[in-house]
């Protein structure tokens, strides 16, 4: 070639050598727009498209009595899904599902084959029902455990604990107190999907990491003491024919509860059908005149002010006593003529506290009960509290003065009484009383633990042991009104109470509705337990000392005897954590998120359901539903997922499964 | 006549440079096809991609022998025949060959899948090299002129578009204009040729199938249809984008092992690359490409007649535009059409005859010194 032309080549190889370098130049940059300028926002969808989550029904804490017992736990129950895409028979496997599960055969069918690699058959089967899908064993169904609230021991502390709703958050009681506290944020778990969405693994370093943990209650409540109490009001409640009952049981020294029961009680595990009644805690939610039982907080004040001394002897007007143009007459139509001061706690006598209290005067009388507690809420950890009412002393008239003095005309709640006549016990040192110990972490750690609280010293120590000195009389004397509270061997110091029922469409005291009750402690020299026991219009033995004293006495002798009265601060003892819920298995390696949406045109599930909760979804999908039965939702006609025509009517049948 | 003894001492001067730089572009090719196949699951019953890309290579390597060993001119002079035989096999293809994805574009050869279109490329470069050997001129070509080459550039070219296979008929046609434009065209020619192109687009615009025609469109607005036609494109730029710098690293590219990437061992391989290896590797890789496309236009440069530079530059203006286009479809720069990134993409065909093709190139620089007989 000549050297022209090489020069000629050389210029154009080299100006073909700057193309190509812009051009590479062009693919660096679009490179580098791709990786680094537009890096992020490719990163998030990529991520998007590879990773599903799920979100993990919540985890709950655990409620445990003192001494460790299990009182609310989450068990795990089954919930049915399927994997479409390996399902190759979808007729034979909804009709076999169908038939387990009873559901409608159309709608599994469905779901079965709908090009999706998740679908939700059923949420929370029962044990049974999850056997035969196991035993079943078919290619594309499986289980997986969602967590479920349950209760243990069924009814017992029903009241206190309260329950959980359909989506597991707490309702009442403590679980509703409690529920930042019990409740977990629910967990979102990172799944991986192949571009099939097949394949999925957990990405443990993609799943969300929970910024809370659920905490563990441990409550001051002895299972045990628990138990007995609610046994033995129930069968008071029942013996006597009464509306319902309270009792508490509590250590006056520290005010933790040991025992607090209702009656009747109800089953947490299964609410469907009650009323929010049949759940209140009237201990605390409800407000009543304590009657006769209030007289000792008269009496100690009366000492303290040395107004009166036990052995003051009073005039009691023979049964009869007008004070403005009321007349104040003893209970049963008693007739008393002087009585010592120690006599009238003993006897009850009406017409005895009266003058005790005009001798107090109002003022003082007012200012006695505040500090008592009554008139102001006592802090404790259940929902609901109520104040009680106590008027001030300047708008008491002197009938006020007068009815006040044996305790009416004035509305306290259970928990107040019994702290109240706990400070008595407890050297005159008034203490808030507490139901919850303390909250520990899934170790059982303790996490806070709460201390005995003192309130205030209402009373001097020297009053408080003369008051027990005359309240330990009531019991244990022949002729004492407290004297079916008696148990041998112990100093049981002790007040009946019957308080009259304020009729409300006549105006007036009920003369044959009465609230029945006993207060007490023992052992007098050394106070360990108090119980208060109020039993709700008794039919049979209306009078406190009859009725309801030997529920108190049943029940302090079986905690002696039973207990020898070791309910001091135990141990809490490590509980078991191992059946804790776990729910990250390799079982559930084909979970992909799925919501799970009622479709508008069929019928909708309500097994499982409350009657409740049924009714709630009925009226929410216009639905008339014709309920049978009761407790949990079994079956239903027509099935769920069975198209809607123009007549939405379904028939649901409940079942009590517990 | 194979090797002359006055040639055996220049036969010492093996381009080692090059065969370092494209067998390392192979080495690379291998560990990626590795991880874009990482995941298959073991069931299938067929060898790794990887294995069988090896084996590519090692045939490649043979046929790199084969074009180093025989003299270029020898070769020059048999170009006709050469391209005679593809354009049988190429109508071969269009009778007897078997189609997969819709396309008519292989031929079976004792149970391999063999793609003539492949060799076409390199029989096309020897033809033009053998031709505008025959018809030097010392003016650039007028359009008169080229009307006989640009007849034997259409006839594989209309076979290849018939299969239909979009991406390697544009690049017979890019690569021949490349070389004609290089030896130097008329200003008339040119524009008037160019002219003819643009009139032409229509043309062809009706005769490309749907999915082609959907393809371009899709091109210019992947989001119209992200799970269909615009899949590829979008999954390729998440893929990229989501490697970031340094990338997710060696078999962790989320994107391709959960197989979000489509086509990741061939059309795709930089995908999978540059969402394992980041920005920085997807760098080197580039620029090792380069360097490629420079050393081969230095033997161009330095080729001892015309038909050494033509075939020299013709195989550089082969290796460059399935580079740019390949990358550049990877990168949502320019529309899918199957075009394989040389040395790196899975597939018999194109290894085997781009490796031939750096078996000619290193032929060409090996007998760059030696004088006319």
């Amino acid at each position: 070639m000549a050297a022209d032309a090489r020069k000629w080549l050389k210029v154009r190889i080299i100006s073909m050598m700057v193309v190509f370098m812009v051009l590479f130049v062009a693919l660096i940059s679009r490179a580098f727009q791709l990786q680094i300028l537009s890096s992020q926002s490719l990163k998030t969808m990529a991520q998007r498209q590879h990773t599903a989550s799920l979100t993990m029904q919540p985890d709950r804490g655990i409620i445990y009595d003192r001494n460790g017992e299990k009182l609310a736990i989450t068990v795990l129950a089954d919930s049915v899904c399927s994997d479409p895409s390996r399902i190759t028979n979808a007729a034979a496997v909804s009709a076999k599902v169908a038939q387990i599960l009873n559901l409608d055969r159309k709608s599994v069918h469905q779901k079965i084959s709908a090009p999706r690699n998740f679908s939700w058959l059923a949420r929370r089967i029962s044990p049974e029902q999850a056997d035969q899908i196991r035993q079943a064993d078919i290619e594309g169904i499986f289980l997986i455990k969602e967590p479920k609230r349950f209760y243990p021991n069924g009814p017992l502390g029903a009241h206190l604990l309260g329950f959980v709703g359909a989506d597991n958050s707490g309702l009442e009681g403590l679980e509703y107190k409690y529920e930042d506290v019990l409740k977990e944020n629910a967990q979102s778990l990172a799944w991986v999907r192949d571009a099939k969405g097949k394949k999925l693994f957990l990405r443990a370093e993609q799943t969300e990491t929970q910024n809370k943990e659920s905490l563990n209650l441990v409550l001051t409540i002895d299972n045990r003491i628990q138990y007995l109490v609610e046994t033995h009001l129930k069968e008071a409640v029942e013996a006597r024919g009464a509306k319902g009952g309270i009792a508490i049981v509590m250590n006056p020294k520290t005010g933790e509860i040991l025992a607090l029961a209702n009656e009747k009680a109800f089953n947490p595990n299964d609410i469907s059908g009650l009323s929010p009644n049949s759940w209140r805690n009237r201990a605390v939610t409800d407000a009543f005149d304590p009657g006769s039982t209030f007289k000792p907080f008269l009496v100690a004040a009366a000492l303290e002010e040395k107004v009166v001394r036990e052995s003051d002897r009073i005039f009691c007007e023979d049964g009869s006593l007008t004070v403005a143009d009321r007349t104040i007459r003893e209970a049963n139509h008693k007739r008393h003529g002087y009585l010592s001061v120690k006599d009238i706690l003993k006897y009850s006598s009406n017409i005895g506290s009266v003058k005790i209290a005009q001798k107090l005067g109002k003022e003082k009388y007012f200012r006695y009960i505040e500090n008592f507690g009554f008139g102001a809420r006592t802090g404790i950890e259940l929902p609901g509290e109520a104040a009680g009412i106590l008027r001030p002393a300047q708008n008491w008239t002197s009938v006020d003065t007068a009815a006040i003095a044996f305790g009416q005309g004035i509305s306290v709640t259970a928990i107040q009484l019994i702290a109240a006549m706990s400070a008595i016990a407890n050297n005159g040192v008034l203490m808030k009383p507490y139901i919850v110990r303390g909250l520990t972490d899934k170790e059982n750690n303790p996490v806070k633990m709460n201390e005995p609280e003192i309130v205030r010293q209402v009373i001097s120590p020297e009053t408080a042991r003369r008051m027990t000195r005359m309240l330990t009389q009531v019991v244990a004397a022949e002729d004492g009104t407290g004297k079916n509270a008696y148990i041998a061997n112990v100093a049981v110091a002790g007040k009946t109470g019957t308080a009259q029922k304020f009729d409300f469409a006549r105006n007036v005291y009920s003369s044959d509705r009465v609230r029945t009750s006993f207060i007490g402690f023992f052992p007098a020299d050394n106070p360990q337990v108090s119980i208060l026991v109020i039993l709700d219009e008794p039919q049979t033995d209306k009078w406190g000392g009859v009725a309801a004293a030997p529920v108190f006495k049943n029940i302090g002798e079986q905690i002696l005897n039973c207990f020898e009265t070791n309910i001091s601060r135990t141990q809490i003892v490590k509980a078991d954590v191992s059946d804790r819920v776990n729910l990250i298995s390799a079982q559930n390696d084909h979970i992909r998120s799925s919501s799970f949406a009622a479709d508008d045109s069929e019928m909708p599930d309500f097994t499982g359901l409350t009657i409740r909760q049924a009714l709630r979804k009925a009226k929410a999908n216009s639905i008339d539903l014709k309920v049978s039965g009761s407790g949990w939702a079994i079956r239903q006609y027509p099935q769920a997922g069975a198209p809607l025509g123009s007549a939405r009517v379904c028939k649901v049948f409940f079942e009590s499964g517990y | 006549m194979l090797v002359s003894k006055t040639e055996r001492s220049n036969l010492h001067s093996i381009d080692w440079a090059l065969l370092a730089i494209v067998l390392s572009i192979c080495v690379i090719g291998i560990i990626n096809i590795y991880s874009a196949g990482y995941t298959f699951s073991a069931a299938e019953k067929q060898l790794p991609f990887y294995i069988k890309q090896i084996q590519w290579v090692l045939l490649g390597m043979i046929a790199m022998t084969i074009t180093y060993f025989i003299d270029y001119r020898f070769i020059v002079k048999g170009a006709y025949v050469i391209y005679g035989i593809c354009v049988a096999f190429l109508l071969l293809v269009y009778f007897v060959g078997y189609t997969m994805h819709g396309s008519q574009r292989w031929l079976s050869l004792g149970g391999f899948a063999f793609q003539p279109s492949e060799p076409m490329k390199l029989a096309l470069i020897l033809f033009l090299a053998r031709y505008f050997e025959d018809h030097k001129s010392v003016k650039p070509y007028k359009l008169r002129e080229l009307v006989v080459p640009l007849f034997f550039v259409l006839v594989p070219f209309a076979l290849i578009l018939k299969q239909p296979d979009l991406g390697t008929a544009m690049i017979l046609i890019l690569v021949s204009a490349s070389v004609i434009f290089f030896l130097g065209v008329n200003w008339k020619s040119f524009i008037i040729a160019f002219s003819g192109f643009l009139l032409s687009v229509p043309v062809v615009w009706h005769f490309l199938k749907d999915y082609q025609k959907e393809r371009l469109i899709i091109f210019f607005n992947p989001e119209r249809d992200p799970l269909g036609a615009g899949y590829h494109i979008i999954q390729s730029m998440i893929a990229v984008g989501s490697g970031g710098l340094f990338g997710k690293g060696f078999l962790n590219g989320t994107q391709t092992q959960l197989k979000f990437l489509p086509e990741q061992q061939t059309d795709f391989v930089f995908s999978v690359f540059a969402e394992e290896w980041g920005f920085v590797g997807g760098f080197i890789l580039i620029l090792l490409l380069m360097i490629l496309i420079f050393w081969c236009l230095k033997i161009a440069l330095h080729a001892r007649d015309l038909s050494g530079t033509v075939i020299a530059f013709g195989i550089v203006a082969l290796f460059s535009w399935q580079i740019f286009i390949n990358i550049g479809m990877v990168l949502g720069v320019l529309p899918v059409v199957g075009i394989p990134l040389p040395f790196l993409s899975y597939g018999g065909s194109a290894m085997i005859s781009f490796m031939a093709a750096t078996g000619l190139l290193m032929n060409i620089n090996a007998r760059r010194f030696i004088l006319h007989e």
